[in-house]
């Protein structure tokens, strides 16, 4: 099963920092991540879509479209807006 | 004029005197100030014939028409030389309270020359100068010093230099209003060469704006912007720019044990989140800023601002140490001592590799937590080892046959962007006039964080054109002077409206972003002045040649030459980057090309 990897404010959010979620597309996982977590509706996704600034990686890959299908072994990341520099 | 004060103090320590003079608003309509107006000026007052470290070269102080009109993150100055660790032209800038404070006293510039007989600090307060002897300030460190001087953010702010600085670092830094910093290049080296320990400033004035209506109406709409922007009222201020170690080090872009890797094991337990869940004791601000990045946090040794992202990065992935209280305490001795973060955390990790390779006889070593705080302190005081170290890694690694573990562009350490996993912040790099640096346009933005969308970090051709683009606009508000950190939720346009209301001035977004590429081509001729050429537009071999064996960047190196090729044409300069006549023609620097 694919693992999903949180990070800042979406630790607190959905009260842990990994998590595995079933799913055939990046799209299919992190919408299982918040059906499983309430807490993460509408910080995520908006529309079937990324919301503005959310970053997700496929095994630190960063630019995906998250119709990609994904395989049991994948790692995918989710970084809420950050900034710095 | 509104906006700027039009007056330069211009002091000669040699004398102990100072004039002023009417600032040339030809000059200042052209350049508009910081960074732009100090590198005008620069390139009249310090030719190649002047070695950095001698009373001939000239630190100038800059603020901008923004400074201290209250308009948001308007509290930056900079200061301009020739920088003593890079011999480019170096300009950096800082936050905090002194530069509002600077304008407040009436002035837009001020010149440093000469060379004190003895140690001296400047108390300026308006056109009231004074001198004062500082041979018992000799060798305080800073925050005790800033102390002592009687800061007091709003009313009273003291810059001035710590350890480093007096004995000649080239990676001394000038602080100010006690933990900020004008880090890099070591112009607080140049400021101990001059005998100066000291600024400090009381201003009374609040600078004139020609449309106070207008301008409060920016006020009221950048402030609804920037409340708008997640990154500007969430991220900045909940994570501070720590937050950036996992996602760099997720994509294998975070560069590890002075770049021999691109991803850090230890990266979790240096984060952004670790830091905030266990060290952080609350926010903090520059003047006017409603953003709030500072961290101030605490271990058991002290409590200090900081660390930003780069300094943990340069103590931590870099130097292969994953135990962030001791990297919390280097960031503060490095504020106290008067020492920039990044390039004396790379040189540290640079002695690490030549030390366990066994080119240089030390016990210095990957990993060692404990090595970092006496390293620190035997630099900023050149005994022992730190005598090798702190003039940086390149003199360094020279120093033992192998400059090519000096991971520096132009002598000017790298931050943390691997750039093997981002192909344009290689470019960047190897281009950045001041040096290797993240500072002179960023490509975190749209090669990592989507912003303001994301293209493919290993993406070659077409690449130089977002490094253009961001070179410019960070020479442009380098120049106003404000924090780049408001651009993540204002868009650049709109500064131009700021910086019209402010001066009168009709700036439109093309006017402001030219100002960037007369910056940046002005800082380019400065430097082909000083002998650099084509070659110095390089990255170490290391980046060039060696692939990462594991991770998201596996396989790839730099692409520097066709970027290059690229980026040469797109700034219409020649196949040997020399800017063409008629670029120069076309920025109004064409009197400049005569006198190279």
């Amino acid at each position: 099963m694919p693992v999903v990897k949180l990070y800042a404010n979406l630790r607190k959010l959905a009260g842990t920092k990994e998590v595995s979620i079933p799913g055939a597309t990046v799209g299919a996982v992190l919408n299982e991540l918040v059906k499983q977590n309430p807490a993460l509706d509408g910080i995520i996704l908006q529309d079937e879509e990324l919301r503005p600034h959310v970053v997700v990686t496929l095994n630190g890959h960063n630019k995906i479209d998250i119709n990609m299908q994904v395989q049991e072994q994948d790692v995918i990341a989710v970084f809420p807006p950050i900034a710095g520099g | 004029m509104a906006g700027w004060s039009e007056k330069v103090l211009d002091i000669d320590l040699s004398t102990q005197t100072y004039q002023t003079y009417p600032l040339d608003m030809e000059m200042a309509r052209l350049f508009v100030g910081g960074r732009g107006l100090g590198a005008r000026l620069l390139w009249d007052m310090v030719g190649p014939e002047v070695n950095t470290l001698s009373p001939e070269n000239v630190l100038i102080f800059t603020n901008g028409p923004l400074t201290g009109t209250g308009y948001q993150t308007s509290n930056r100055f900079s200061v301009t030389t020739k920088s003593p660790l890079t011999g480019t032209i170096l300009d950096a800038n800082s936050g905090g309270f002194w530069g509002m404070q600077f304008k407040k006293a009436g002035y837009d510039v001020m010149i440093v020359r000469g060379k004190a007989e003895k140690p001296v600090w400047i108390e300026i307060k308006n056109d009231v100068i004074a001198f004062h002897d500082a041979s018992e300030l000799w060798g305080m460190r800073v925050f005790a010093l800033t102390a002592k001087l009687g800061q007091n953010n709003n009313k009273r702010n003291v810059l001035c230099i710590g350890p480093a600085g007096e004995n000649l670092s080239r990676m001394a830094s000038i602080m100010n209003d006690r933990e900020r910093a004008l880090a890099r290049g070591g112009p607080g080296a140049v400021m101990g060469s001059k005998n100066l320990k000291a600024v400090v400033v009381e201003g009374r004035d609040r600078p004139v704006i020609n449309d106070p209506e207008r301008f409060k109406f920016m006020l009221y709409e950048t402030r609804k912007l920037l409340a708008a922007s997640p990154l500007t009222s969430q991220a900045l201020p909940e994570f501070g720019t720590v937050v950036l170690m996992n996602i760099m080090n997720n994509i294998g872009a975070l560069a590890t044990r002075n770049h021999q890797q691109t991803q850090f094991e230890g990266a979790e337990a240096i984060s952004g989140e670790e830091l905030s869940e266990k060290y952080l004791v609350k926010n903090s601000a520059c003047w006017a800023c409603p953003i709030g990045c500072t961290r101030i946090s605490k271990t058991e040794k002290g409590e200090g601002e900081g660390p930003e992202f780069e300094s943990t990065w340069a103590f931590g992935a870099q130097c292969g140490i994953a135990d962030l209280p001791a990297i919390i305490e280097a960031n503060t001795l490095c504020n106290d001592l008067g020492l920039d973060t990044i390039t004396a955390g790379s040189t540290i990790a640079c002695a690490m590799e030549l030390s366990e390779k066994g080119y240089m006889d030390s016990d210095l070593r990957f990993g060692r937590a404990d090595q970092l705080a006496p390293t620190l302190e035997a630099m900023a005081y050149r005994r022992d080892i730190g005598s090798d170290l702190t003039d940086g890694s390149l003199r360094l690694a020279t120093k033992y046959s192998h400059p090519e573990f000096s991971m520096s562009a132009k002598g000017m350490e790298m931050p943390a962007y691997d750039p093997r996993g981002m192909q344009g912040q290689g470019l960047l790099y190897a281009t950045s006039n001041r040096g290797g640096c993240h500072m002179r346009g960023n490509m975190v933005g749209p090669e990592v964080l989507g912003l303001p969308k994301m293209i493919d970090r290993f993406q070659v051709q077409g690449k130089s054109s977002f490094v253009i683009l961001h070179q410019n606009v960070s020479a442009a508000i380098d120049s106003l002077v404000i924090c780049k950190f408001t651009n993540m939720g204002v868009a650049d346009e709109y500064f131009a409206r700021v910086l019209s209301s402010v001066t009168g001035i009709q700036y439109d977004t093309g006017e402001l972003t030219r100002v960037g590429e007369r910056v940046w081509n002005l800082e380019r001729l400065y430097n082909l002045r000083e002998g650099f050429t084509r070659k110095d537009d390089t990255l170490p071999q290391r980046l060039l040649t060696e692939a990462p064996t594991e991770g998201p960047s596996k396989g790839w190196v730099v692409k520097l030459e066709p970027m290059l090729k690229e980026y040469y044409r797109g700034r219409g300069w020649d196949e040997n980057g020399v800017p063409k006549p008629q670029k120069l023609t076309e920025l109004k620097l064409a009197d400049l090309l005569v006198r190279i």
